[in-house]
């Protein structure tokens, strides 16, 4: 008896439904896993859930951030250790995929939900991994004057033409005590920035110590 | 040696306008020809960092200038404790400072030492070297390969000399090991590896509070990414801390693997592929190797490099009188093996004190033997660059050459992966994300 092309297509639906059932199972599971680990009194049983929150990945990014709050000064070490150990797994070459996924629920993690501590942690992690996409949410914070100075060295970092032009935006955008930090991002990008000469090599700090 | 300056013109009127009133000693390059300094004339130094190794080097300086030799114009720290205790060191006639480019701006000092935190190295080197300042910067040279490349960039625009303080190359006995591993005695050496005990952990980790007041903490942080302040992220213990000292590897590892960069001929070459394994820290806020091991694969010539960190790994030291050019044998604890084709050869340590096999410092050179550069002593060998041009035995290409190995190494424990490296392009090689990484972003003003 031959089976009716609809009926093979509700099967297969079903399959993928289940096969995603239980895939989405699998990594509950591993991420509730690497969360007790973090959580756990013990030191050994912190560092070993950390080091394995590579293979975890994506799925583990927004509950080990939540964690990185944590008043227990080692368990947030622990949250932030596996965050990081994430996005090293995630930006290994040929897993373009992976780091995308992870780079996207970084991206969510940059809003003024989250502390800021955390969103600085972030920031750098986009540093390594960021693409495209990350630039325009990281472009927003150079209005933020706790992160924006963090915000500007990130977009320095990625390689990319809508990072630069996000510097070249942000000069424009920037009050006069941001300008001259975003045009030393532009310059090490390789941009002439005239009116704005470098201040690199004057002294402002005088001590208090008096000669003999 | 010419002297030159590269800061605009605007900069240099900002900066003079800003700047105290200081007593200024005769420049010696005015009194030499075509702006070198003369061989006879004494050098005016300044210190920058005078803590730790800081000190050691004021010390020292204060020493050759009893003896007539330099001049001391200046000390600067960004901790006010440790400069009050160096302007008393350094006694009358000194100036302090917090800001290390009010020196920079003083004509007459022809030359600094650098001895701050590794995260200032090469901001601090490079800035002088536009100011026309003759340097001696601490090891690690550099904390990135970008780094390193500004710093050779620097010095060669510039034309100051550099030398940097890995200087077990300068050890009487490492002259010793040098010349009895050219001739052959060995045979072909295929194999150099490092034996050095852990880094520590912090075992009792605290939370980030106030800086002490004597602290200038924006200042201590410099190029770093900021950070609340934490007493295990300062001085001395800045070392485990990845970002900063990047641990045993970078602190010994300039030291140890210079002299086995030195040896084997191999300064200006690099690796092609370097792998990194090790343990992590189970608590607190250093995130340094516990235990590591790297090894680096070098071709044409064919041979092999390895860190491995494990306390309790170290080949016995042998025994001594006290009598052998370096003495006692006093840090056992590191050092590396030499494997030849006809044998092996050890030594330990590798900086300040580097002692060598008494095969080799017993080794009568016979007629047509090979011989090599005996350093003079480390800073003379430094002076001797600057009143020659000659290039000094730890210049900056050598010393970024052995930084890069430490810093590719932490690289590749920091990834979990093996990383391959182009010498000629200073490049890692298709790895988008360490490549990122072969460059760290810095807060301003506190950039290159």
């Amino acid at each position: 008896m031959s089976m009716s092309n609809s009926k093979k297509v509700s099967l297969a639906v079903a399959a993928t439904g289940m096969m995603s059932g239980v895939a989405d199972a699998a990594r509950k599971k591993a991420v509730s896993k690497l969360m007790a680990g973090i959580r756990d009194d013990d030191a050994k049983v912190r560092t070993e859930a950390w080091q394995s929150a590579g293979q975890v990945g994506a799925p583990a990014v927004k509950p080990l951030a939540r964690v990185m709050a944590n008043k227990e000064l080692e368990v947030a070490r622990a949250a932030k250790r596996g965050l990081w150990k994430i996005v090293r797994h995630a930006g290994r070459p040929g897993v373009g995929n992976m780091k995308r996924m992870v780079s996207g629920r970084l991206i969510e993690l940059l809003s003024d939900e989250q502390p800021v501590p955390v969103r600085r942690e972030v920031l750098w992690m986009l540093s390594e991994i960021g693409d495209r996409n990350a630039v325009k949410p990281i472009a927003a914070l150079l209005s933020d004057r706790e992160l924006r100075e963090d915000a500007r060295m990130v977009l320095q970092r990625i390689p990319n033409k809508a990072a630069l032009a996000a510097l070249r935006a942000g000069l424009k955008a920037a009050p006069d005590d941001f300008k001259l930090n975003i045009a030393q991002s532009l310059r090490q990008r390789g941009v002439k920035v005239r009116g704005l000469d470098c201040v690199k090599l004057i002294p402002t700090k005088k001590t208090n110590v008096k000669p003999l | 040696m010419k002297r030159t300056n590269k800061i605009n013109r605007r900069e240099f009127l900002a900066a003079a306008g800003a700047a105290v009133s200081v007593p200024y000693l005769v420049p010696s390059g005015v009194l030499a020809a075509s702006g070198r300094t003369g061989a006879n004339e004494r050098l005016t130094m300044a210190h920058i960092g005078v803590g730790g190794m800081g000190g050691y080097h004021l010390r020292d300086m204060v020493a050759r200038r009893n003896r007539g030799e330099v001049n001391i114009a200046a000390v600067c720290d960004a901790d006010e404790k440790r400069l009050a205790g160096a302007v008393k060191t350094a006694g009358k006639g000194v100036e302090p400072y917090r800001d290390y480019r009010y020196i920079l701006h003083r004509n007459d000092i022809d030359a600094v030492v650098i001895a701050t935190p590794d995260h200032w190295h090469a901001v601090q080197m490079v800035h002088a070297a536009q100011c026309g300042k003759h340097v001696y910067v601490e090891k690690p040279a550099c904390c990135t390969i970008e780094e390193g490349k500004a710093m050779v960039a620097a010095a060669k625009n510039n034309k100051v000399s550099v030398q940097v303080g890995s200087q077990g190359r300068s050890q009487p006995e490492a002259y010793m090991a040098h010349r009895y591993l050219v001739n052959g005695n060995i045979g072909h050496i295929d194999k150099v590896t490092c034996f050095h005990y852990n880094s520590p952990e912090d075992k009792n980790p605290v939370p980030d509070s106030d800086p002490p007041p004597e602290l200038d903490w924006d200042l201590w942080l410099g190029p770093l990414r900021w950070r609340p302040y934490n007493q295990k992220y300062c001085h001395g213990v800045f070392r485990w801390i990845m970002e900063s000292g990047g641990g045993q590897i970078r602190d010994r590892g300039a030291h140890v693997m210079s002299c086995a960069m030195w040896w084997m001929g191999a300064d200006g070459t690099g690796p092609v592929t370097i792998e990194a394994t090790g343990t992590s820290p189970t608590k607190g806020l250093w995130d340094s190797a516990v235990t590591m091991d790297v090894t680096y694969t070098f071709k044409n010539p064919d041979w092999v490099l390895t860190w491995n960190q494990h306390t309790g790994n170290a080949v016995p030291a042998e025994k001594r009188t006290g009598n052998e050019p370096g003495g006692k044998i006093s840090r056992p604890d590191y050092g590396a093996v030499y494997h030849g084709s006809k044998g092996k050869f050890v030594h330990w340590g590798g900086d300040g004190g580097t002692w060598v096999e008494k095969k080799a410092r017993q080794w009568q050179p016979p007629a047509g033997a090979k011989d090599v550069y005996k350093s003079p002593g480390h800073k003379e060998d430094w002076f001797n660059g600057i009143k020659t041009g000659a290039k000094t035995i730890m210049n900056i290409e050598a010393a970024v050459g052995v930084a890069n190995l430490c810093v590719l190494g932490n690289l590749s424990y920091i990834l979990g992966r093996k990383l391959e490296w182009d010498q000629a392009k200073q490049e890692i090689v298709g790895d988008r994300q360490a490549q990122r990484m072969m460059y760290r972003p810095q807060r301003h003003p506190y950039h290159l």
